[in-house]
């Protein structure tokens, strides 16, 4: 019985202990990532129907923007998000850096026995693309003089994608997105414990497809505008 | 043992040599001659050794016991995978068919910050043992021995159990991880018990110490790659890491 009162002492057990375990435990920094990852991916499909207004023409688009813009919930929507993009990269940067001094010597060879996947290994590298995108996607866009949004956001987005070096990054961002997705989504339940083998592959195969769904239907939209002219 | 119409094998090893845990290491490389398709990958290394020690060279420090894969004593990066090409199977089962004559073998230690290489290619694990020491126990009265079936156990608990518990903690996971994670490890160690009956007790005790001494020894963080189940020499599932968040999670947010 003593022995088990040393372990106890040896855990965290105050209440308040808790929280900072969940945000420093290895475990634990995982399943906020995890989460808040897919809250993110939650959003990702929200915007995505939004956006898909672009093809019903100007004035469905500047319509659907408007009233998004006049919603008195938007601030709070948008102190989440703000949020969530928060935890999600701090957490997930923080992680990176203590799995890089987990193996302070490096292999001369290293080449795996087949469970990466390109999805998998790319998540730093993708994940900052997204980063980066972000930051150019709302400054240009949520960011834009106030005037020039409320005037007529259809055609701020048309003159943007016109461009092919800006809708070239949109496409070359939204395909990395596609790839964070692919291996984020299916591996999100797995850090959330949740693994069967009746469902698991169900979610593969899912986590997949949403991630090919979101980066073409947010693709289609420089490629349509930019490219190929639509709205002329 | 050996075929009359057998054809040794001349490799080139690239092999890691370290002086000491301090010491600068770096791949230098043998020729070793005579080595039959017969051999395992750990006689081969043997057979080098004889030749290094007959030219008056310091031989190559390796980890070996049983040779029969089931002590988790052998380890070695062969050409950048744990316990070498083969799935299912330790180092000490690899055999030299695999290879065939003039081949270039590269092998080196299992690296982890929480494996720190001792000599050549032996690494310290015994980080292992103190992850184990934190949680990994069922404690019980040592009285006399109960009645075997007096404590039941789903038939198929106690399969997941067992497969949980074929892990021989030889640490190629960890090696073999991007991220030198200890999780498929830790998490057949936590299965193991927390599927039986008798891992109740300190259930939710266990979750939460294995987790903070995994981490306390420098292991990283998993990001569900599976390389860990790919290496595994006792195909250690991946839903056992699950098992081990879900294990966690539950500790974490019920235990007192």
């Amino acid at each position: 019985m003593q022995a088990t009162e040393t372990e106890e002492k040896a855990c965290c057990r105050p209440a308040d202990c808790r929280l900072v375990m969940l945000l420093e435990s290895s475990i634990g920094k995982k399943i906020m990532v995890a989460l808040a990852g897919l809250f993110l991916s939650f959003f990702l499909l929200v915007h995505l129907a939004g956006n898909l207004f672009m093809f019903s023409g100007a004035g469905a688009f500047n319509h659907y923007a408007s009233a998004l813009a006049h919603n008195e919930l938007l601030p709070v929507a948008e102190i989440g998000l703000v949020v969530l993009f928060l935890v999600h990269i701090a957490l997930a940067t923080r992680a990176w850096f203590i799995n890089r001094a987990a193996r302070p010597v490096g292999y001369q060879v290293y080449a795996g026995k087949g469970g990466r996947t390109a999805g998998s290994r790319s998540m730093a590298v993708t994940g900052a693309l997204v980063l980066v995108f972000l930051l150019v996607h709302l400054k240009t866009f949520r960011f834009a003089p106030a005037a020039v949004r409320e005037a007529d956001l259809f055609a701020l987005v048309v003159r943007r994608f016109r461009s092919p070096w800006y809708s070239a990054f949109y496409v070359l961002a939204l395909g990395g997105l596609g790839l964070h997705l692919s291996h984020g989504v299916q591996s999100a339940f797995q850090t959330l414990g949740l693994n069967h083998p009746r469902y698991t592959p169900l979610i593969k195969k899912l986590g997949l497809a949403f991630a090919v769904l979101i980066a073409l239907g947010f693709m289609s939209m420089p490629i349509y505008f930019g490219f190929l002219g639509g709205a002329k | 043992m050996a075929d009359k119409n057998e054809q040794t094998m001349n490799l080139t090893l690239k092999v890691w040599r370290q002086k000491g845990p301090q010491e600068p290491g770096r791949l230098v490389e043998y020729k070793v001659t005579g080595v039959s398709p017969d051999m395992s990958f750990l006689e081969m290394l043997d057979v080098l050794n004889e030749q290094l020690v007959s030219r008056g060279e310091d031989a190559v420090a390796f980890d070996h016991d049983c040779r029969e894969g089931i002590c988790g004593m052998c380890s070695l990066m062969i050409d950048g995978r744990a316990h070498g090409p083969d799935s299912a199977a330790t180092t000490c089962q690899l055999h030299m068919r695999r290879y065939k004559d003039g081949d270039t073998v590269v092998i080196e230690p299992f690296r982890a910050k929480g494996f720190p290489v001792v000599k050549d290619l032996v690494v310290d694990r015994s980080a292992f043992d103190r992850i184990m020491m934190a949680g990994g126990f069922v404690s019980v009265g040592t009285g006399a021995a109960c009645d075997a079936n007096s404590i039941l156990v789903p038939k198929e608990k106690a399969d997941k159990a067992m497969d949980a518990a074929a892990c021989i903690g030889c640490g190629a996971c960890v090696a073999a991880c991007p991220n030198a994670a200890a999780m498929l490890f830790v998490a057949a160690k936590v299965s193991q018990y927390a599927l039986l009956p008798q891992g109740q007790a300190e259930r939710d005790r266990r979750a939460l110490a294995m987790r903070k001494a995994m981490d306390a020894e420098g292991f990283g963080h998993c990001t569900n790659e599976y390389e860990c189940e790919a290496a595994c020499p006792k195909e250690i599932k991946v839903s056992n890491i699950a098992r081990l968040n879900r294990e966690f999670l539950r500790a974490a947010v019920s235990a007192d």
